[in-house]
């Protein structure tokens, strides 16, 4: 089993490989990474997950331009199917373009009917707490910019902080199994349900995550946490 | 605006005695009060005649405070905000305690740490003849995002007639402000140098010209080191100021430059704190002194001791060491360094950011950024967990191999200390946050230690 790094030269920032390594830890699979100049594995192998985490702005465009040639065979895969998990700003490659605060827009791949507002000296920075179906689903932002348009039911629902946008309830995006969030650094390790959900999606029969034990006492914590209406949930 | 700003210093001198007798020293009160009541207070506030500022990622505390010292040593009337108020507020009030009431000042030269994210509120006022940059690494997250970001903001900001002394060995912080006239310091391979990078942290994997594959001559660290591109040429820049022949064992270091070499005393035996040192000398050679002056100064000064501060207590040796919460550069660097250190050792690990406990919950996702594998350590016998991110560190340090019996966790900081061996012989390595409260909560359990290692030794 192969879980494949997209571009990890550049979508590396705040941990986000993490989220990987630790699924691959916990079952066993094997993870390959692909660079900016390589075609990515899941056009001609099997992947079960492939990965994209955050990255800087140079960064949103270089990866661009390398995954354009590929956009259509991961249509088709998502068709199929297949799980894909975007992290950050990732997120922002498949709207259909990112407007700076001149108003100069630029072109992304347009899977999704969205587009990003970018701030760069308003740095947005909030906790998250929300939902995937029943489970709770905790984590955090830290982003230059949010996304506006239609993005259904999204990927979580929100209880507490910002959905695609802070005017909106639902977070991220999802085509079948194609996720996206705005949720930066280790989403898979703070929320273990979430991440025995990504592995069941994988394929594993029955999932078990690495110091699952000690994993579940931090996320209970943080969801208690979390949930107090006295904790303040914005970084000023 | 000249009466505006009067009325301002004026008010702003009034309120420094106040808070003093309020017992409210050392706050940035007197320069926000300045800012409020003349926002271009700093443009007319009086200056030294020469100003060097020191910015960047790591060390810009240690290494103003180094530069401070050496021209406080050297008899100049040195103004500094040399506790760390870096913000326009900490510079305003830097800034006005060296000036009289009628607005003249009483220093010869200034040394001002600027954090990076206040360039564009001091240096539009404040022209300093140098500017250090120590290094660009991914700092807090919530401030400043990347390191790219940061030095686009810091090209966008330093004044255009300010000399710069820049990092050779750092590509990201070496780059900036490229039409600035600049000299470049580094440090020679080292035998600890690889070249492969080994830290989860690694800022700069790609060519920022054109995107290619780097290539490392030597790395000392992260993205640390002297690097070429492959496809396009690109490479480190040459040093000015070349720092070599480092000694461990007898504490020195040579530096040379155009018009000669010198050996120096080192003030500690991190790389990071060689760097500091060295990007000091560096500093004072392009202020016009020489070599030998500036050596003779550096055998008068020593490293602030609330950054690093060893003690022997009955049997145990006591070690302070600050590892800047919620930044994963520094944390790997400290852990790198306390693991290098001889001899069995326990570690208390609580750099718990706890003014983020207080205003929401601290982003953790830092600690996935960080070497916690360095403290997976065969001479690291126990580590103790705490405060509110005790959980998250205990699942950290699993995650990096370290084994579950050799992991402690208390809930309350004064109850991690009860949880210490204190084995004769060994020592205890206190890993304390760098926010205030963080740093008044390492000195209290410093203290409970202190008294528990006396009590162990009797």
């Amino acid at each position: 089993m192969k879980i494949e790094v997209i571009y990890p030269e550049i979508c590396n920032l705040y941990g986000d490989l993490m989220n990987a390594e630790y699924l691959a830890r916990s079952c066993g699979a094997e993870l390959v990474n692909t660079g900016l100049k390589e075609k990515p594995r899941f056009l001609s192998e099997k992947i079960p997950l492939v990965f994209m985490g955050t990255t800087t702005e140079r960064g949103q465009e270089l990866a661009r331009d390398a995954f354009a040639p590929w956009l259509d065979g991961l249509k088709q895969r998502t068709r199929a199917g297949g799980l894909t998990l975007l992290t950050g700003n990732a997120l922002e490659l498949f709207g259909e373009y990112i407007q700076e605060e001149d108003g100069n827009r630029i072109p992304m791949l347009g899977l999704f009917p969205i587009h990003a507002e970018r701030r760069m000296m308003a740095r947005y920075n909030s906790l998250y707490l929300g939902k995937y179906g029943e489970m709770d689903i905790v984590g955090f932002k830290s982003q230059f910019s949010h996304s506006y348009g239609d993005n259904g039911e999204g990927l979580f629902t929100t209880t507490r902080g910002a959905g695609l946008n802070p005017g909106v309830k639902a977070e991220g995006l999802r085509w079948n199994n194609l996720m996206a969030t705005y949720l930066v650094g280790p989403l898979t390790i703070v929320n273990p349900p979430f991440a025995k959900e990504l592995l069941r999606l994988m394929g594993v029969e029955e999932p078990h995550l690495e110091f699952e034990e000690a994993a579940m006492d931090a996320y209970r914590t943080r969801v208690e946490e979390f949930s107090d209406p006295n904790r303040g949930f914005t970084y000023h | 605006m000249k009466l505006r700003f009067i009325l301002a210093l004026w008010a702003a001198k009034l309120s420094q005695p106040l808070l003093k007798i309020t017992g409210h020293k050392g706050t940035n009160f007197p320069g926000e009060l300045a800012l409020k009541l003349c926002p271009e207070f700093l443009r007319y506030i009086a200056k030294p005649a020469r100003i060097v500022a020191v910015t960047g990622t790591d060390g810009k505390t240690s290494v103003t405070n180094l530069i401070c010292d050496m021209l406080e040593a050297s008899g100049q009337r040195v103004l500094s905000n040399r506790a760390g108020a870096n913000t326009n507020a900490g510079v305003s009030t830097c800034l006005l305690s060296g000036a009289t009431i009628f607005n003249r000042t009483r220093f010869d030269v200034a040394a001002l740490e600027v954090d990076e994210r206040s360039a564009g509120r001091v240096y539009p006022y404040v022209k300093p003849q140098l500017i250090a940059v120590t290094n660009l690494f991914r700092d807090s997250i919530m401030r400043n995002g990347h390191p790219e970001f940061i030095a686009s903001f810091l090209t966008a900001n330093l004044p255009a007639e300010s000399r710069l002394v820049l990092n050779a060995d750092d590509l990201i912080s070496s780059s900036v402000a490229p039409d600035n006239p600049r000299v470049y310091f580094g440090l020679d391979r080292l035998p600890t140098d690889v070249t492969d990078c080994i830290n989860r942290l690694n800022d700069l994997r790609i060519c920022p010209k054109c995107a290619g594959k780097l290539e490392y001559e030597y790395r000392r660290y992260h993205h640390i080191g002297r690097a070429r591109c492959a496809d396009c040429g690109f490479r480190s820049p040459d040093y000015d100021y070349e720092g070599k022949d480092v000694d461990l064992a007898n504490m020195t270091i040579t530096v040379a430059d155009k018009s000669g070499s010198q050996t120096y005393r080192l003030l500690s035996d991190s790389i990071f704190n060689i760097y500091n040192l060295l990007t000091a000398v560096a500093v004072l050679r392009e202020m016009g002194m020489d070599h030998q002056t500036i050596a003779g100064l550096a055998e008068k000064i020593d490293i602030v001791s609330s950054r690093f501060q060893a003690e022997k207590v009955g049997q145990v040796e006591v070690v302070m060491q600050m590892a800047k919460d919620r930044n994963a550069l520094a944390c790997s660097r400290a852990f790198d360094y306390v693991a290098s250190r001889p001899g069995e050792k326990e570690i208390l690990l609580m750099m718990n950011n706890l003014s983020d406990e207080v205003e929401w919950s601290e982003n953790v996702c830092w600690l996935y950024d960080c070497d916690f594998e360095f403290l997976n350590n065969e001479q690291i016998t126990h580590i103790v967990t705490t405060g509110p991110r005790g959980k998250d560190y205990n699942l950290r340090l699993r995650l990096a191999g370290v084994p579950e019996e050799r992991i402690s966790w208390a809930r309350k900081e004064m109850d991690a200390a009860d949880k210490l061996y204190l084995r004769p012989g060994s020592s205890v390595y206190i890993l304390y946050g760098a926010d205030n409260r963080s740093l008044d909560m390492g000195f209290r359990v410093r203290e409970k230690v202190v008294k528990l290692a006396e009590e162990a030794g009797k």
